[in-house]
């Protein structure tokens, strides 16, 4: 059993003015108090393009010392985009295992260091740079060529596949920690400038800063925010061009058949997923089958998704379309916000009475995919 | 492409300079580049084979959001390309994107990759560009 116990989040911003270890620090102490811990064993830092940005080698002792944890326990985890998730797998192993009782997770990353053009060389390293990532892909070269090949085999249209950033956008207004807190039209995403022709720059996230925190207990004496019941993962192809199927994540479809064997779990009421693009996002939910193939985009022009729909909510935050992706953090935020949510705290659009959630990571179109399921207590 | 040493441009260059791709004398199947195990079976008894320099295009994408030094040959054409008993990303040239359909026939052709801007590297390989009709 793991318990989240505190949360700590930095809205996520262009912030010039914090280092790195500022970020982390900020949603450390918020994760820290909220908890009241006193002390813990380990600090996992997740964090993966500061690498590039603010260049820092074994990075979480650095940032243990700088926030006065001396002599703690410390470990980076570095797993791409997915970074997050597999920090808070870490933590709930070395929970489980008996070798910690409270760990902090810390993911932090900043994309605002830099003009786009050079973050989107060093995000293309997501990618396999023996492979795709060899040619200038750049922010979405092969986002792009999935969501034309999503259009010609389903026979859907470009407008339809502009409803999820429309309800991203819509969801992440009454966000507090979101980015872009105001509401689009599908029309606009059409209209805005192409970044990876059929996806233009309202169908990807804003190159945003954050950092979030999670303290993590085995024992739930107080103030207990939710349950991780289980984190799964899987490996994928290193190139779409390697599947036979490349509209299927198939790390994120193994990843969550053994999360479902394991745990047992049916549906959930909440769902934040990794929708670094509008066709990352619709192919995770056609993954995990909650649509038919092809007829995510449909369903959520719909509002299957949307509070009140028949699906589970996905993406109350405004995933990483409106809240934001700082790359290493944003497994971390999912947690926080599903355990937020869980308890009936979390401080934007609310998913009312619910009792279970899932967080779905995956790097790049899945070199590796994170899955978690959360449960409420009491 | 991020940064490569000339040492890791030497290692790579029998399938960057020809279509040199891995297959599996277990499972059958090819996949480029060549690995050191089957992607899709896991084992390590492989062969090489050169792939065919002509296939399908299957999916492209017109890249505007592309690094500073590809800026002046904005926007740069990614395509999945189908070579029969492989599929591979490239890039696709000399061709006007708005020219361009799915399902058009492409070739290989040794290109200029990059040129690193520290060292003055140049990084080459293949490309594709539409097979010219008649
Ligand atoms: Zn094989």
């Amino acid at each position: 059993m793991v318990y989240v116990t505190g949360v700590g989040l930095v809205n996520v911003d262009r912030h010039y003015d914090k280092s790195t270890r500022r970020l982390a620090f900020e949603a450390s102490t918020a994760a820290l108090e909220s908890s009241m811990a006193e002390g813990v064993d380990f600090i996992i830092v997740a964090s993966s393009i500061s690498y590039l940005h603010e260049p820092q080698l074994d990075l979480a002792s650095y940032i243990a010392s700088s926030m006065g944890l001396r002599g703690v326990r410390s470990i980076t985890v570095e797993c791409g985009e997915a970074s997050g998730l597999a920090a808070v797998m870490t933590a709930k192993a070395l929970i489980d295992s008996g070798q910690a009782s409270r760990v902090l997770v810390v993911g932090v990353d900043k994309l605002s260091e830099y003009p786009s053009w050079r973050v989107y060389k060093n995000l293309s390293l997501l990618y396999d740079t023996e492979s795709d990532a060899f040619y200038s892909i750049g922010l979405g070269g092969i986002a792009g060529l999935l969501m034309r090949l999503y259009m010609n085999v389903y026979n859907v249209d470009r407008l339809t596949l502009a409803y999820w950033p429309a309800l991203m956008h819509q969801n992440a207004k009454a966000n507090p920690y979101a980015m872009l807190r105001f509401a689009i039209t599908p029309e606009k995403v059409l209209e805005a400038q192409p970044v990876a022709e059929p996806l233009t720059l309202l169908d990807t996230f804003p190159l945003g800063d954050g950092a979030a925190a999670l303290v993590l207990e085995g024992k739930a004496s107080r103030g207990v925010l939710a349950e991780i019941v289980d984190v799964e993962s899987a490996t994928g192809y290193q190139s779409i061009a390697l599947s036979d199927d490349p509209l299927k994540i198939e790390s994120l479809e193994v990843a969550y058949g053994r999360l479902v064997e394991r745990t047992g779990m049916g549906s959930v009421d909440v769902v934040e997923l990794h929708d670094s693009f509008t066709i990352t996002g619709i192919l995770i939910l056609e993954t995990l089958r909650f649509t038919e193939r092809g007829k995510a985009a449909e369903a959520v022009a719909q509002g299957v998704f949307s509070v009140g729909g028949e699906g589970p909510v996905v993406n109350p935050s405004g995933g990483l379309k409106a809240r934001g992706h700082p790359i290493g953090a944003t497994g971390v935020y999912q947690v926080a916000e599903v355990a937020l949510q869980l308890a009936g705290e979390f401080p934007g659009l609310k998913v009312d009475g619910a009792r279970s959630g899932l967080v779905v990571s995956i790097n790049a179109m899945g070199s590796s995919s994170y899955v978690a399921y959360m449960r409420a207590v009491g | 492409m991020g940064e490569w040493s000339s040492a890791r441009v030497w290692r790579s260059r029998v399938y960057r300079y020809r279509l040199i791709a891995g297959r599996c004398r277990s499972c059958g199947r090819a996949h480029y580049p060549p690995a050191n195990a089957c992607p899709y079976c896991g084992s390590r008894d492989l062969d090489e084979v050169e792939l065919p320099r002509v296939g399908r295009l299957i999916s492209y994408s017109v890249v505007y959001a592309t690094p500073f030094e590809d800026r002046d040959r904005s926007p740069v054409v990614i395509g999945l390309i189908d070579l029969g008993i492989a599929r591979l990303v490239a890039e696709v040239v000399d061709v006007k994107p708005g020219d361009l359909r799915v399902g058009d026939r492409v070739e290989a052709v040794f290109r200029r990759i990059a040129v690193d801007g520290n060292t003055g590297l140049i990084v080459y390989g293949i490309k594709f560009r539409p097979v010219r009709v008649g």
